[in-house]
């Protein structure tokens, strides 16, 4: 459903100058969980924010459910790394989560409905009248998730979600991403730099090198649901760490 | 508990202080320049409660708050189009930087040619000098929105005059509050000048009537009454800036600057 061919992105007028993307070739299928793996400065945002539209590439395409991305799609959703920067303060959760909704074209009484849903969906219910400075870090980077499923989505496009949350909310938040990817049954593309992360969500995990090209891709075959304890004792866990750590550690192409 | 009564009580003794000397000392002093409190005391409730109120308070604080809407209505709206809109910035930026600089006394004369001597040229005056300060923090304020919430409202389509009512006003709302209460005084100030070219009523012209007749003691009533109205429009307004920036004061209370030095990828 989201097809990205021989992308490629470079900053600034000059074509020439080394890009942050390059030929970078794709292709996610409807309803699977995708993880793309790279080290910092790989070029990972450059592709986030190219595939969501949010800017346009040097060349090459993006194509979604085989209509080209030119502006942000309605039919995707954003999740930025940093909760504290994407949630608006002075709006109280409610609003925050049902604020893309009111210029969706949704009636009001449609937008209020999922938005509660939303909220319940990632355990928020009864928090809709606090502000997010009123939440911890991993409530807030809910309320962000919430805002995206609200919204109703067929792909969502995580950037380093839970990057910013220590190790036992993010445990947590990554069964809650499971659980509401089945349940809303959506496509999503999640940007990591945790190979352990990585494994334990996705269908597939693509690794990516600077500048951003696939370097390697694996399948997980790790059966659903998956538990934080027995699916990372299982000896294909370890393998696929192994293999992905090898994959991330290579020497990268010389320029 | 006796602490927190001790600091509530605190700020009065200074005033307290500096009156009764003033007191003690005018008394005997017998100065025709600074003239016994008891008199000034009488002078001002002669004056102020409530015969002049009418015709020359009243009349100056509605110029001076009818200016101060006035700059508030055009220096925001101009000041967050400016700092949306790199484009309009650059093509006005020489302009706003010549007027800004002009020293809005100056235009009094010009004023009066073009206005007259009725409230037309009070406002232009004052207008021409408070706008700066909510047209530039609003600028300030407009540029300096996240990025990060621009985008997330970008890739929600939400559309560009929504962007700039729900995100950038909010966002830049601190910075407009501190250009607003820097032209509050300004205001007022300049309120006091224009008044004293070509008036016939108002504080400043009370204010130079009463020197020019060398009558040292209403003139005196009424630059008490100047800073005691400065002082209750401040604190007015202080109040209003915390009820509207709450959010604000919870968001820099919790988190000094650590959103700001994570590092994102590029």
């Amino acid at each position: 459903m989201l097809d990205v061919s021989q992308l490629r992105k470079v900053y600034g007028p000059d074509p020439n100058a080394p890009p942050a993307v390059a030929d970078l070739s794709f292709t996610v299928a409807e309803q699977e969980f995708v993880c793309i793996l790279g080290s910092s400065g790989c070029g990972k945002s450059t592709m986030l924010r190219c595939l969501s539209g949010l800017d346009s590439p040097t060349a090459g395409e993006v194509r979604l459910r085989d209509r080209r991305v030119t502006k942000p799609p309605e039919e995707m959703a954003f999740v930025f790394q940093d909760y504290s920067r994407s949630l608006l303060p002075w709006m109280k959760v409610r609003r925050n989560v049902s604020f893309p909704l009111r210029y969706k074209g949704v009636g009001n009484r449609a937008a209020d409905d999922a938005t509660e849903e939303a909220l319940d969906a990632v355990g928020l219910a009864g928090k809709g009248d606090l502000y997010p400075w009123q939440l911890s870090g991993g409530m807030q980077q809910r309320v962000a998730i919430a805002r995206a499923l609200a919204y109703k989505p067929r792909v969502l496009l995580m950037d380093e979600p839970f990057a910013s949350v220590d190790a036992q909310t993010r445990t947590g938040l990554e069964d809650l991403l499971l659980d509401v990817w089945q349940r809303y049954e959506i496509t999503v593309l999640f940007v990591t730099h945790d190979i352990d992360e990585a494994i334990y969500l996705a269908d597939r995990v693509l690794v990516l090198r600077a500048p951003a090209q696939i370097r390697h891709s694996t399948t997980v075959p790790l059966a659903r649901p998956r538990d934080q304890l027995t699916t990372k004792q299982q000896p294909e866990f370890g393998q696929l760490r192994a293999e992905l750590f090898n994959a991330l550690d290579a020497q990268p192409a010389p320029a | 508990m006796t602490r927190r009564i001790g600091y509530l009580l605190l700020p009065a003794i200074l005033p307290i202080a500096v009156l009764l000397g003033y007191g003690i000392w005018s008394i005997p002093a017998q100065n025709f320049y600074f003239p016994p409190l008891p008199e000034i005391i009488g002078f001002f409730r002669d004056i102020w409660l409530f015969d002049r109120i009418g015709s020359d308070l009243v009349p100056s604080l509605a110029r001076m708050l009818s200016a101060y809407a006035i700059s508030i209505g055009l220096g925001v709206p101009i000041g967050l189009a400016l700092g949306f809109s790199r484009l309009l910035r650059t093509a006005c930026e020489p302009v706003v930087e010549f007027l800004r600089a002009l020293p809005a006394p100056a235009l009094i004369p010009f004023a009066l040619l073009i206005f007259g001597a009725g409230n037309g040229s009070k406002l232009f005056v004052i207008v021409l000098g408070a706008i700066w300060p909510i047209l530039l923090n609003s600028l300030d304020g407009a540029r300096g929105v996240d990025r990060t919430q621009l985008d997330m409202a970008r890739s929600y389509q939400v559309p560009r005059l929504a962007r700039l009512r729900h995100i950038v006003l909010p966002a830049a709302s601190p910075r407009i509050f501190a250009g607003m209460r820097t032209s509050l005084a300004i205001a007022l100030i300049l309120m006091v000048v224009s008044e004293m070219v070509a008036s016939s009523h108002g504080l400043g012209y009370f204010v130079l009537q009463a020197q020019r007749s060398f009558a040292i003691p209403e003139m005196w009533t009424g630059i008490i009454l100047l800073g005691i109205l400065g002082f209750l429009l401040n604190a007015i307004f202080l109040r209003i800036e915390n009820r509207v920036l709450f959010w604000h004061r919870a968001v820099t209370r919790k988190r000094p600057t650590k959103a700001r030095s994570e590092a994102t990828d590029a």
